[in-house]
């Protein structure tokens, strides 16, 4: 087919690296390939951890304020946009990985429905994807770790924000790279302790809001600033819900994967979409849009603080750090899945996916994840970051609601998804839909970087992975 | 013949010594290679890497045990939690037990502790088959714990007599008040090897490990550990 001056073989990349496709069948509690067997050892508590850890980080802790300067109370009506999107693409992704239940996640069912050429542009920019959301779970870690130590009563100033972020994305890479310890059930507790911590400030709020508590406020315009806003701010703050993919992508470890992978990602876009249109509803009853705005990426601990005194504040403070920290974290791993999905599928050097003996784990695309991580933290360009994140998110959304689409229209054979999306087709068309349009709301600079990112993937895939074959190779 | 499951870390360079080969030389083995992850890894990501080199050295060690005695299989399994693996493994092969490694050279007696939740029974239609007709040696052991004195030594009584009538040499050993785990590792002391019960699950096993595995690393041998009658409703999972 090709003319490329390489000496080619039918489908492998430049290097001679064929995608490695083995048959394998597919229980509960295992998989088992020809010579070896994979157990599955995350159960449904550890899928709802994994999305609502990667979620809750931003749309709570950091979001608030900048999505209340720029729509006013309308922000929860964008957050309410975005939750609803989610959930148009959860359900189809649902499907999917019920029915390809692999790691790699989104990047695998793109490829196998839509082509290399596709899979290659969404697996190359999914790792973009992230590490432009790990950066901007980093930077928001560094304004937690300067404000905690400012309630702590020892000023640092901004200005070690970006340093903090550099210093705690380098330390979470090495230890990724060295840790063995199980940091699984870690994460379980850190996400049950963050929810408790926001209903405990969301209740004392809901109950001030509605005039139960302390002195009525002065109700403000809904949206003070009309519609238009509110789409766009709905786009920026799409970010806080990349997370339910995520769990797509351990779905090769997920224990019972018919049931526990739609109740996971379903499940987690329904409490975090619920606690974030909650949440900005009480931030904006307590102070107000304009005030919020000014307070910026730390409103929340002003919020804590008006309602819960200095223990409030320190909670949130506390409660910021843990879920920005699990966050960065949970992406950090997720950008490694996401290297060695290509990796394995010949689309990027084998050598990526290489793991040491010594600790287990994928150094190679670790280091990977992190070297452009820490780059983009230097940047310290928040909204850039969270609007690029979920550009290279949404096209990868959108793309999955077209794999569906396409897959249930010509049903191959080895397709037999455990859970089927209710409403289709309407239910993935509208998701396709929304997803691509809540693209056009973004800052030009952001929709720039993005495409740049997708040419760039494309060219790559054109000089090094043309003759890889991957549609339909299960 | 019964089945043991015989559970090894293959990439960390452990090995099967001698002593415990010709001790199961009486059984049908499956040898399960395992490779522990961390969750940073899929445990595909691992596969695609040792796979071969991993089969290659089960494969050999396969063949040891067939020279052994025994039918013996393998199977290779990647994972982030062993004792799932191990114990969704045994149970699909019905292994009548699992080996926890350690050093031993050739076995002349075997401690044998009839505490924990199997049925004495299995355990002592386990050392029977076990034993065979080799000049192997069995104390059995148990703790008093907070039953009557009398009673405990009745049931030990009771068991010895059943593995005499099999040919078997048999001493018996009761430890008094006190802890059961330290009272058994006191015991080891001029036993090869220990067959045990399943323990149940307590705070204390949840917190540092089940009690074989402990018992494993403190007496250094190696252990047999004998799996209670699974119900078929309920496969394998802790209570």
């Amino acid at each position: 087919m090709s003319e490329g001056p390489a000496p080619e073989t039918e489908g492998t990349n430049i290097e001679g690296e064929a995608p490695v496709v083995e048959e394998t069948i597919e229980t509960d509690e295992a998989t088992i390939t020809d010579d070896a067997e994979l157990e599955r050892t995350i159960g449904l508590s550890g899928g709802l951890a994994i999305g609502i850890g990667t979620m809750i980080g931003a749309g709570i802790f950091v979001f608030p304020g900048l999505a209340a300067g720029r729509a006013g109370p309308a922000a929860a009506g964008s957050f309410a946009i975005g939750g609803v999107i989610a959930l148009l693409v959860a359900l189809p992704t649902s499907e999917l990985a019920t029915a390809m239940p692999k790691s790699g996640g989104g990047y695998y069912f793109i490829s196998r429905g839509l082509g290399t050429l596709a899979g290659a542009i969404v697996g190359l920019s999914l790792w973009f994807g992230l590490v432009f959301a790990t950066a901007f779970y980093l930077v928001g870690f560094g304004f937690y770790a300067v404000d905690t130590m400012a309630e702590l009563g020892i000023s640092i100033g901004e200005g070690l924000v970006i340093p903090i972020a550099l210093v705690f994305g380098a330390g979470f890479t090495v230890l990724n790279i060295t840790g063995t310890e199980n940091a699984a059930k870690l994460q379980n507790g850190v996400v049950a302790l963050l929810l408790s911590i926001l209903a405990v400030v969301l209740v004392f709020g809901m109950l001030d809001a509605v005039g139960l508590l302390g002195e009525p406020s002065t109700p403000e315009r809904f949206a003070p600033f009309g519609t238009m806003p509110i789409l766009t701010t709905a786009a920026l703050v799409f970010t806080s819900y990349l997370g339910f993919a995520q769990v797509a992508t351990v779905a090769g470890e997920m224990k019972q994967p018919g049931r526990n992978l739609p109740l996971a990602m379903v499940g987690s876009v329904l409490v975090v979409g619920t606690l974030y249109v909650l949440t900005i509803f009480v931030a904006t009853s307590a102070f107000g849009s304009g005030r919020l705005a000014g307070m910026g990426e730390t409103a929340m601990v002003e919020v804590g603080r008006h309602y819960l005194g200095p223990i409030g504040a320190l909670a949130i403070v506390f409660g910021g750090l843990l879920a920005t920290m699990s966050s960065a974290n949970a992406s950090i791993l997720s950008t490694s899945r996401a290297i060695y999905a290509v990796s394995r599928d010949a689309i990027m050097p084998r050598y990526a996916s290489r793991i040491n003996l010594k600790y287990g784990t994928p150094h190679v695309a670790l280091g990977m994840a992190s070297g452009p991580i820490l780059v983009l933290v230097a940047t310290g360009r928040v909204e850039i970051l969270a609007e690029v994140a979920s550009f290279l998110h949404l096209i990868l959304y959108g793309l999955i609601c077209v794999a569906l689409i396409l897959l249930r229209r010509d049903e191959p054979e080895w397709y037999d998804p455990a859970f089927r999306t209710p409403g289709y087709p309407i239910v993935p068309i509208l998701g396709a839909i929304a997803s691509f349009a809540l693209i056009g709301f973004m800052q030009p600079a952001s929709q720039v970087i993005g495409l740049v990112i997708m040419v760039g993937a494309a060219g790559w895939y054109f000089y090094y992975a043309r003759n890889v074959k991957l549609r339909g190779m299960l | 013949m019964a089945r043991v499951l015989v559970p090894m870390a293959v990439l960390e360079g452990e090995s099967v010594p001698l002593g415990l080969m010709d001790l199961l030389g009486t059984m049908d083995v499956t040898v399960l290679g395992y490779h522990v992850l961390p969750e940073q890894t899929p445990p595909d990501q691992a596969r695609l890497q040792y796979e071969d080199r991993a089969n290659e050295a089960l494969e050999d060690v396969a063949e040891e045990f067939r020279k052994a005695g025994g039918d013996a299989d393998y199977r290779l399994v990647f994972t982030q939690n062993r004792q799932q693996s191990i114990t969704r493994v045994a149970a699909e092969i019905e292994a009548a037990a699992h080996a926890i490694l350690g050093a031993t050279g050739e076995v002349d007696r075997l401690l044998v502790s009839l505490g924990g939740v199997t049925e004495v029974e299995l355990i002592l239609d386990f050392v029977r088959e076990l034993v065979g007709d080799r000049p192997i040696g069995v104390t059995l052991f148990l703790a008093v714990g907070d039953q009557p004195e009398a009673e405990v030594v009745d049931r030990l009584q009771s068991a010895a007599t059943g593995l005499e009538e099999a040919g078997i040499d048999v001493t018996t050993h009761v430890a008094g008040k006190g802890a059961p785990f330290d009272a058994l590792i006191e015991a080891v002391t001029n036993h090869d090897a220990i067959v045990m019960g399943e323990q149940a699950t307590t705070l204390r096993s949840v917190l540092f490990g089940d009690e074989s595995e402990r018992i494993a690393a403190e007496s250094v041998g190696p252990v047999l550990v004998v799996r209670q009658q699974i119900d078929e409703e309920s496969s394998g999972e802790t209570p």
